[in-house]
């Protein structure tokens, strides 16, 4: 049933609503207008007694004015006039109450009934006496009868009154008792009214709230929030075809830009594999470039070089390229690890052995060693790109002989390890930059790769300070001097 | 107010209206009901016998409380009594009311009757119309009456005639001899009455001749109250106290509670008060208030009660066992000062 009427048209159930409640205020005027007129009705009956009893009073004395009439003139037409007016009497005379009542009134109509027929009686009398000439006897009969009329007369008079009395109590009661109830009608009326009035607000507020919340829904969407639940429906009246619709609708869109997101995720996936792919290649490229200058490979082939030159019986040969060998095996095998001075000046001897083939003896290299130093840690390929800078930017430009000091001490905790040479010298320009770890020129064709700057910032990293290396020049043609402070607790065990 | 409506769901509105229609449907089932009540009388009561009363001066409270006994006891009887002259708004005197019930086919009269020849003729006249006919505190002892209800007259003028002589005793009064005023109703052919009168007369007599010296004389004078319309009893009772200081009673014995007042109220405004005695007749309550103001200084109170409740008595008798007894006689009581409060307090009781 409740399904059913959910399932109507929202016109229908507009309009059932709305003649529930008339009616309902429609059968509630029309109780009460009965209610009314029942008892207007009541009011108009209140005054009924007294016209009947009007009549009596008019009939009683047509019968006594006929009477008299048959008396003085003794015509016909008065007897007939009495005889039509006695009857007349005796009928509204016979529906008088005879029972003896409570009430005042009843017991007053039961003595004019009983009075009125004994009146009739004499009058009777009278007019028999009249008819037989007895002078006497209807001269006393009419005295009689005439004093009952008296009697009755008075009776009605008092009784009309007394009537009159009660009725007007009654009256003013019933008027009382109508106006409470007009009072109380309009109650119910107002009550009524405030009781539809909420059950429209009620029922339309039923239909409606589907689409309150079908609104708040699509005000959602609008903003663009997509993540809503679906709208329950429970009728399947207009609103409930468009909070299906609506619901559809929306389940469509999630879905759709689910789809597109997916699509969009794999298009990211693809693009990414693309690129790894393509850094995949490169390293592959460099791999192989690398792999062609690998100096283990170049080691090798040295090596090669030189067991071919000692069965030649070229010793020089072979001990350069022994040399340069071992140069390049301390490449590849300390390339990045901490090593010990004394490594390291071996790799500088090696060095500048191979310099000195190169470049047919030209420096000349000292070394005074403090030899218990020998074991202190530094890291590797530090000397060596010092010597370098000597020869490349110090001595190779110089005139006369080049000369390379390697000196080694102790000074407190620290190992100093001093490298002088006697070349062209660096303006003040040259030794700021230098300090301050900036590349000074990128001239790298003849170089091992490793420059100042590198070799000071691994400096400064391995000794956690920057007082580590200081770079001193006495000015152009008077030499440069390098000294790295090391600590010698950094020593390792041998 | 959506808030509060959507608190309601639709069984509380449901309920709601089925709430208010029912409370409408009850105050119209209320309303309906209560109009019908409205025109409904007493007329649904009825009795199986109609008496009447007819009695002079029934407006009284004396007659009143006669008439309420009647009432009480025929109603127990499933009769009405009815006082005829209360509902009609001509006055018409005992005779025409007589008339009238007779006319009216009543079940039974009780009647002031008194020994006049029209009400004899009256009272035969309905007994041959089989309208049993009761006596009440006046008797017509020729008539062929069903029964007389009365006080014993004669025993209430030595009641009387005692409390002068009480009196006589108990007060001083001036001049040489006390004067007794009785009044009586000068139209009145009852019998009752001068019974009534001649009693207080042979006991002051006897009293005067008994004990002469222990108290002065008493001289008892009957005076005719002219009761002949409503306003001439008040006249002739204002007519004693206008005589002249000399000639004004020292005591009045008034022998019917309409007099009993009238000579109250002259009393009061002829600043006579203490110097008139008042002997007074039945308990009404302003007599009452008389005797505790010392302006009355007893009353002489009929059972009443019983006045009324004999005359119906007779008439159910008579209707049950074709006859009753020719005589009913009411109780009477003094009533003074001293035990005043008492007997209000009965009273009181009684209601």
């Amino acid at each position: 049933m409740k399904n059913k009427l959910k399932n109507l048209p929202i016109r229908i159930k507009m309009t059932g609503i709305s003649l529930a409640v008339n009616m309902l205020v429609f059968m509630i005027n029309i109780v009460l207008l009965i209610a009314m007129n029942n008892m207007s009705d009541k009011i108009d009956t209140v005054y009924q007694a007294n016209l009947q009893l009007n009549e009596i009073s008019t009939s009683i004395k047509t019968v006594q004015d006929s009477m008299v009439e048959y008396l003085g003139t003794k015509t016909s037409d008065s007897l007939e006039n009495y005889y039509r007016s006695a009857q007349e009497f005796s009928e509204l005379t016979e529906n008088l109450n005879y029972r003896i009542t409570g009430s005042t009134l009843g017991r007053m109509e039961r003595s004019i009934k009983n009075m009125s027929s004994l009146y009739l009686e004499e009058v009777g009398q009278t007019i028999d006496a009249k008819r037989g000439r007895n002078v006497e006897k209807y001269r006393t009969r009419y005295e009689e009868a005439t004093k009952l009329y008296g009697y009755i007369n008075t009776y009605i008079y008092s009784l009309n009154n007394e009537q009159f009395k009660e009725n007007s109590e009654s009256y003013r009661r019933m008027l009382d008792a109508f106006r409470q109830f007009e009072v109380a009608g309009n109650l119910i009326m107002v009550v009524v009214i405030l009781t539809s009035t909420v059950l429209i607000l009620k029922l339309t507020s039923n239909i409606i709230r589907p689409l309150r919340s079908l609104t708040g829904m699509a005000d959602e969407v609008a903003k663009g929030n997509f993540e809503i639940d679906t709208i329950p429906v429970n009728s399947s009246d207009e609103i409930g075809v468009v909070t299906k619709a609506f619901n559809k609708m929306v389940v469509n869109i999630q879905e759709y830009i689910e789809k597109m997101r997916e699509s969009a995720e794999t298009e990211r996936l693809l693009k990414e594999k693309e690129l790894m792919m393509e850094t995949h290649l490169k390293d592959a490229q460099l791999k192989y470039l690398q792999a062609q200058i690998n100096p283990h490979f170049l080691f090798n082939t040295l090596n090669a070089g030189a067991q071919l030159a000692m069965m030649e019986g070229a010793d020089k040969t072979y001990e350069y390229v022994q040399v340069m060998a071992e140069f390049f095996r301390y490449n590849v095998k300390k390339g990045t690890r901490t090593v010990t001075i004394g490594e390291e000046l071996e790799l500088v001897d090696n060095y500048i052995y191979i310099l000195n083939v190169r470049f047919s003896g030209d420096i000349h290299y000292e070394k005074e060693v403090d030899k218990s130093l020998l074991n202190v840690e530094m890291p590797s390929m530090i000397l060596q790109p010092i010597i370098e800078n000597c020869v490349n930017h110090g001595i190779r430009e110089m005139m006369g002989e080049g000369r390379i000091k390697m000196k080694v001490y102790a000074m407190d905790d620290t190992a100093c390890i001093r490298i002088e040479d006697n070349g062209i010298g660096m303006d003040e320009e040259t030794v700021d930059r230098l300090r301050n770890g900036r590349p000074v020129s990128d001239d790298k064709k003849d170089s091992n790769g490793i420059g100042m700057d590198n070799v000071y910032a691994r400096l400064k990293l391995f000794a956690g300070t920057d007082d580590v290396l200081s770079i001193e020049s006495d000015g152009p043609g008077k030499g440069s001097r390098f000294t790295i402070y090391l600590d010698i607790k950094e020593k390792r065990d041998v | 107010m959506r808030k509060i409506l959507s608190k309601l769901n639709s069984i509380t509105v449901f309920i709601i209206t089925g709430v208010m229609l029912g409370l409408t449907g009850l105050l119209i089932f209320f309303f309906l009901s209560y109009s019908k009540t409205l025109s409904r009388t007493e007329q649904d009561v009825t009795y199986d016998k109609y008496y009447v009363m007819i009695t002079d001066e029934a407006e009284s409270s004396f007659w009143k409380s006669v008439y309420d006994a009647a009432l009480k006891t025929a109603k127990e009887e499933n009769a009405y009594v009815e006082m005829i002259s209360n509902n009609l708004s001509r006055d018409y005197s005992q005779t025409e009311l007589m008339e009238i019930a007779i006319a009216s086919d009543v079940d039974g009269i009780i009647v002031t009757a008194g020994e006049s020849e029209r009400m004899t003729e009256l009272i035969n006249r309905a007994y041959e119309a089989g309208i049993p006919v009761v006596t009440l505190f006046n008797d017509n002892t020729q008539s062929e009456r069903l029964s007389f209800v009365g006080v014993g007259n004669y025993n209430l003028g030595k009641e009387y005639g005692n409390l002068i002589i009480k009196m006589a005793n108990e007060k001083m009064f001036p001049g040489n001899r006390i004067k007794v005023t009785v009044l009586v109703d000068a139209g009145s052919e009852d019998s009752g009455q001068n019974v009534l009168a001649a009693a207080i007369q042979d006991t002051i007599a006897k009293e005067n001749g008994e004990n002469a010296g222990r108290h002065k004389p008493i001289e008892v004078s009957l005076v005719a109250v002219d009761a002949s319309n409503n306003f001439s009893v008040e006249e002739s009772v204002r007519n004693l106290f206008v005589q002249g200081s000399t000639k004004i009673p020292s005591i009045v014995v008034c022998l019917n509670e309409n007099d009993t007042n009238s000579v109250y109220q002259a009393v009061v405004d002829y600043n006579q008060v203490g110097l008139v005695n008042i002997l007074g007749y039945y308990d009404s309550e302003a007599i009452l208030k008389g005797i505790e103001r010392d302006v009355i200084y007893a009353t002489l109170s009929i059972d009443t009660q019983q006045l009324g409740q004999y005359c119906v008595d007779a008439l159910t008798e008579y209707y049950e066992l074709g006859n009753t007894s020719q005589y009913f006689t009411a109780d009477s009581y003094v009533i003074n000062k001293k035990n005043v409060n008492e007997y209000r307090g009965e009273a009181v009781d009684e209601k």
